[in-house]
């Protein structure tokens, strides 16, 4: 979340722009305040895009660049944004010159591996019910065009607000408006399609 | 199926993404390890549209970047225990247990050649001089008897001497160095495999490079004064502390894991 002083994740409060100029001072040290404040939203794009097992080295990485190209780094901008740009290039590069695509099976381990939403003292149909959903919404996620897919995962799988989403994609803020209410229909669409078909 | 629901359902998918178990402390560790370990020079802003006066002053930067790089890459070892911040110092502490040993993996292999021989014991002494000459009674591990060497390097007066014994079987060498040092505060890595952690007895443990690395002890001596021991290849070595941390000892010529484990145990 940003606020007026700066980040806050994971309970560190980070004032980015006092970080960022101690780093630029000869302060290297001063880089682990941002690394600490946004590893686990950058572990999640690189997942949400594909990483898989290789997330944490993409992650690694991305900080690595970051950090050598802070020099071009905008006063006032925010890093949050620029960081996830960053991991999601080097997750599309890690996965492209892997030369190899992950199994469907894998990424839905990846995207539904985690709690769900229903706790296990539920009714056992409903939760079947609803990870037959969350399944189905991430196959219609995966058919979506890649600006599509990639507005909803920043918009929604990493929650972050439109100003972000604009920066971190490099789009208008209209483009991130209108691409995502497209987006947003053409996964109704699908999920309705596969409601009726099923 | 009603439009409205999608965004929840997207930011509820977004929250069970199942992610690697890595915190942002260990991330932070893993990040600044990095940057030291390839001397990746301060970012400075760069201001469009430079003039050829700021285009000259650039240069001139550049060169103090340089000179400042050289000068990093040759404090390398001390400097390690310098940048850390204390919390990721802590980080560090508690992941890798010594406090600090400098660890580095040379990528192209140019100085680190895999099964590169155990260097021997030069101008042995007698085992009897070598705790006299040393200030400490050096601890031999039962399971290897009687070493064939022993050697003494490094100043008695400031604490900084160290005792090496030597085993030969064959063609092997087996080398077990101690030192009367508590290792320093900080370090840095390169991994190309992580090290692996050994228990050893009284809770103690030893860490147990399996690959060929360049080795980097730095330490405190008894004026406090930081002192790096050496910077060379090693084989499969395993690295351990005992009393507290007031003794060091690096084992190396044993490749195997449970026998080097096995050989520390037994000097006691």
């Amino acid at each position: 979340m940003r606020t007026r002083e700066g980040t806050r994740e994971g309970g560190l409060v980070v004032d980015e722009a006092v970080v960022i100029a101690r780093v630029r001072a000869g302060e290297p040290e001063a880089y682990a305040e941002l690394v600490r404040a946004h590893t686990a939203v950058a572990l999640r794009a690189a997942v949400a895009c594909g990483a898989g097992p290789e997330a944490e080295d993409v992650v690694q990485q991305a900080f690595f660049k970051a950090y050598r190209s802070l020099g071009r780094f905008k006063d006032g901008a925010a890093f949050r944004p620029w960081l996830l740009r960053i991991v999601v290039n080097e997750t599309r590069n890690t996965v492209r010159s892997a030369g190899r695509r992950r199994a469907v099976a894998d990424r839905e381990a990846d995207l539904l591996g985690g709690e769900p939403r229903i706790p296990e003292s539920a009714d056992p149909a409903v939760a079947a019910e609803e990870r037959e959903r969350s399944r189905r919404l991430l196959d219609a996620l995966d058919g979506l065009s890649e600006d599509h897919r990639q507005v909803v995962i920043h918009r929604y799988l990493l929650e972050l607000d439109e100003a972000e989403t604009a920066a971190a994609l490099g789009w208008p803020r209209g483009t991130v408006k209108s691409r995502l209410s497209r987006a947003l229909k053409k996964l109704g669409l699908v999920l309705e399609g596969g409601e009726e078909r099923g | 199926m009603a439009d409205e629901r999608l965004p929840d359902e997207l930011r509820e998918l977004g929250r069970r993404l199942r992610v690697p178990d890595v915190d942002g402390g260990s991330m932070a560790e893993r990040v600044l390890a990095q940057l030291l370990a390839e001397h990746v020079p301060t970012p400075v802003p760069e201001l469009p549209g430079p003039g050829p006066w700021r285009r000259r002053w650039g240069r001139v930067r550049a060169w103090l970047r340089e000179k400042r790089r050289v000068l990093v890459a040759g404090l390398t070892g001390v400097l390690i225990v310098l940048v850390l911040t204390p919390p990721v110092r802590a980080a560090v502490a508690d992941w890798f247990g010594f406090g600090g040993v400098a660890v580095r993996y040379d990528p192209e292999g140019r100085t680190a050649p895999p099964g590169g021989a155990v260097p021997g014991c030069p101008d042995p002494v007698p085992l009897a001089e070598a705790g006299r000459r040393a200030g400490f009674e050096p601890a031999i591990p039962g399971v290897l008897g009687p070493p064939d060497a022993v050697a003494v390097t490094g100043s008695a007066e400031r604490g900084r001497a160290v005792i090496s014994l030597c085993w030969r079987a064959g063609e092997r060498t087996v080398r077990l160095d101690e030192f009367p040092a508590r290792l320093d505060i900080g370090f840095a890595k390169e991994v190309r495999t992580q090290p692996e952690w050994v228990d050893l007895p009284d809770g103690a443990q030893g860490y147990w490079f399996a690959a060929p690395h360049l080795l980097t002890v730095p330490m405190t001596d008894g004026t406090g004064g930081i002192w790096t021991h050496e910077v060379r290849t090693a084989g499969p070595t395993l690295l351990w502390t005992r009393g507290g941390g007031a003794l060091t000892f690096r084992l190396e010529g044993i490749p195997d894991r449970e026998e080097a484990r096995r050989t520390a145990e037994s000097a006691g």
